[in-house]
């Protein structure tokens, strides 16, 4: 998942939530939103993916497993399973994928999963319940119902997944890929959650990305979810695209929230056709403008907040009796390479190419070609292509972001009860920077916490961003110059 | 732009790695032997010339191995490390954690052949006293030989409380008194007695204890449910320590 610029967000934040007639762009703090207009790092991970190197190894990342498997009480487990297949192309796309119509492509590929998951499983110890699973992609119903029943299988005899209601089992769905019977299928084999690929209903905008499916094709697939008894569903959307504008983007959540999915997720589509080659078939002067781009998300957070929806923060809207939503109340919310999540502190073990795995103290990304993952794999080894090991600083850092991103609140006892003795003095660059951003609304700071302002929620990135090393100011391209 | 200062020249970061703590031969239990009480500064001397101080060892090297000719007694000065004996079918059987200030070695002192075997389980340092030269000074210096004579005398007591807890008390009790006995030891150390940090992996606590690792886990979490303890990956912290002691005299029902 790269990164996407958030400017949108913070024009519109200013309009919905500091001016109650939400008319129009001209009422946002132009100054503000200039000042704090920076692309910044989603934090599914800190450090990010940038920072990973290759002279992490397998060793390493063995070390690490045994390290975690040592541990007192040692965390459960969550895997991620990487299906990379799809049969045809969506022209936004920037994910990790292979375009074949050919079925037979996934096997050998499930050959080598199913190896993979072998030799990962024999390293953790039995015990590790795994809380979480999650399949994605990709289109993970690519793959046949045999091959789906045979992938479960494999993962139940090389893991311990708990059957017991407390599991969340989730599965991203192309809605056009569903047979009749596959959501059953999926629900009998353990799934209790699906996240459904909409992005857009507007048929114009479906042919300008290469990816037509009708309303009432996902409105079936949606009623099927729930007879099948899934426990949420979401839907993600995607703003920004080809053809799109307020109006059409309007319908599109009407019917949405018509469906009445427990989660919504709003993405931002980043136009990077120089990075991502199927991006190249969206045409330029088909996509909204800046201006549009910023209605429609105003467009969208005020539609969806109006019917009940709340924002839990980057992208990701939830029903208030979602776990979500009540995680977040509580304060055990998480941030994982999905997302959010109310499963703390789990080790994610990713499996297939190009999956990232977080245990203990490291990151661990696999390989990234089928050519690759095969020779490794077919050598009896877990493919590890890059990671990272975390140093205290690094891990004291990374708790910072995690507690602000999930609960927009930091009690700086939480960070010095496990690492150091003075949070003001061990930042006391950043805390300059925080407090100015308190000077800017959006916060409030004392010598004890931070707590993040209606606005500042919106700008949540901003001020993480405060406290990622790594993260270079200058660097960042400003995409609001380019905007106005 | 924005210029970060991340470490401070003075460490800034909580000292919670055993390998950090470095014992002051004030707190050492060597120096008992080192400082006993009457002895002249020329006794004194001559004792401090025979103790060798190691340069620090990684996590996995063994400081002796069972068979080993004995060549003297070993103080931990930082880190931590286990004393096993292996089984003739290769299992392992650990018989002891010792952590700064602790002494190891005594196993070999009747036999002149060590019967354990001694690894470090993190990077670690220790202070060396070989016996011969140990033995010499003792004919000197009456009192030191019977300062010896105490130090042996209260590791055989542990170890009998050790078999105590062995044989009667069930996995709960047991790992109940890890955990108190863990405490006193870094209190001892004039360190935290409620929060400290068990380097040890749960598979050598729950083969030490003669319980499975499983068991080790289930106990922390039924005594962090119960509000006894918080466990933090390898920190543990005694938030209840009254409930502790119950437990490990067995009056918790």
């Amino acid at each position: 998942m790269g990164w996407r610029k958030h400017s949108e967000l913070v024009t519109l934040i200013k309009s919905t939530i500091d001016n109650s007639t939400m008319e129009g762009l001209d009422i946002f703090d132009r100054a503000l939103v200039e000042k704090y207009d920076i692309s910044g790092p989603r934090y599914t991970s800190y450090p990010t993916a940038m920072q990973f190197t290759e002279n992490f190894k397998l060793p390493d990342y063995r070390r690490c497993v045994l390290d975690t498997n040592a541990e007192l009480i040692p965390r459960p487990l969550s895997l991620y399973i990487h299906l990379p297949f799809c049969d045809t192309v969506c022209y936004y796309c920037a994910c990790n994928k292979i375009i074949t119509k050919n079925k037979q492509h996934a096997r050998p590929y499930l050959e080598n999963l199913h190896k993979e998951i072998q030799f990962q499983g024999a390293m953790f110890d039995d015990d590790r319940l795994v809380e979480q699973l999650h399949w994605g992609g990709g289109t993970p119903t690519f793959i046949s119902h045999q091959q789906m029943y045979d992938l479960m299988g494999v993962i139940r005899e090389n893991f311990n997944l708990r059957d017991d209601g407390q599991e969340e089992y989730s599965i991203e769905i192309d809605p056009r890929t569903l047979k009749e019977d596959t959501l059953s299928v999926l629900r009998r084999i353990g799934f209790n959650k699906v996240s459904f690929g909409v992005q857009d209903f507007n048929p114009e905008v479906q042919r300008a990305v290469n990816r037509i499916q009708s309303y009432e094709e996902t409105k079936d697939v949606i009623k099927t979810a729930r007879e099948n008894n899934f426990r949420t569903i979401n839907i993600d959307l995607i703003y920004g695209l080809p053809l799109q504008t307020e109006s059409t983007f309007t319908e599109t959540l009407e019917k949405v929230i018509e469906l009445s999915p427990e989660r919504i997720s709003v993405y931002n589509y980043a136009h990077l056709p120089h990075l991502f080659k199927t991006q190249k078939q969206i045409r330029e002067e088909d996509l909204p403008s800046a201006s549009e781009k910023l209605k429609i998300l105003q467009q969208a957070i005020r539609m969806l907040t109006e019917v009940g929806y709340v924002y839990i923060g980057m992208d990701h809207f939830s029903k208030p009796d979602d776990e979500l939503a009540i995680a977040q109340k509580n304060g055990n919310l998480y941030r994982n390479f999905q997302g959010y999540s109310t499963h703390a502190n789990c080790d994610v073990v990713g499996m297939g190419i190009t999956s990232i795995s977080k245990i203990g103290d490291c990151y661990s990304q696999n390989v990234k070609t089928l050519d690759a993952y095969d020779e490794i794999i077919s050598g009896g080894k877990i493919p590890v292509f890059r990671g990272y090991m975390l140093d205290t600083d690094d891990l004291l850092r990374r708790e910072v972001i995690a507690r602000l991103i999930c609960d927009f609140r930091l009690d700086f006892s939480q960070i010095e009860e496990l690492y150091i003795s003075d949070f003001n003095r061990y930042f006391f660059n950043e805390m300059k920077e925080i407090k100015s951003m308190g000077d800017d609304g959006l916060l409030s700071v004392d010598d004890e916490k931070i707590e993040v302002s209606q606005t500042g929620r919106f700008f949540i990135r901003n001020i993480c961003s405060v406290f990622d090393k790594y993260f270079n100011r200058c660097d960042r391209t400003t995409q609001f110059s380019r905007m106005v | 732009m924005q210029i970060y200062q991340t470490k401070c020249g003075d460490s800034p970061f909580k000292e919670l790695d055993l390998h950090k703590i470095e014992v002051s031969c004030a707190s050492c239990s060597l120096s008992e032997l080192c400082l006993p009480r009457g002895m002249g500064p020329e006794a004194l001397e001559k004792l401090g010339n025979i103790i060798k101080r190691s340069a620090p060892i990684q996590r996995g090297e063994m400081l002796y191995r069972a068979g080993e000719e004995f060549k003297g007694l070993y103080a931990v000065r930082s880190g931590l490390f286990k004393a096993f004996v292996t089984a003739d079918d290769g299992e392992e059987q650990i018989v002891g954690f010792f952590l700064p200030g602790e002494m190891l070695g005594l196993d070999a002192v009747e036999t002149q052949v060590h019967v354990c075997s001694a690894v470090a389980l993190e990077t670690s340092s220790y202070c060396a006293v070989p016996f011969t030269k140990l033995s010499e000074v003792c004919k000197e210096i009456p009192e030191l030989q019977n300062q010896l004579f105490r130090i042996m005398s209260r590791e055989l007591s542990s170890e009998n409380q050790m078999l105590l807890t062995l044989g009667k008390k069930n996995s709960e009790e047991k790992v109940a008194t890890f955990l108190l006995t863990t405490s006193t030891r870094f209190h001892k150390l004039g360190y935290s007695a409620n929060e400290f940090k068990l380097t040890m992996s749960r598979q050598e606590i729950g083969n030490y204890l003669g319980i499975t690792f499983e068991t080790v886990s289930r106990v922390f979490s039924r005594l962090q449910r119960n509000g006894i303890i918080k466990v933090n990956r390898k920190v543990i912290n005694i938030t209840d320590m009254v409930a502790l002691k119950n437990l490990v005299s067995g009056c918790a029902g």
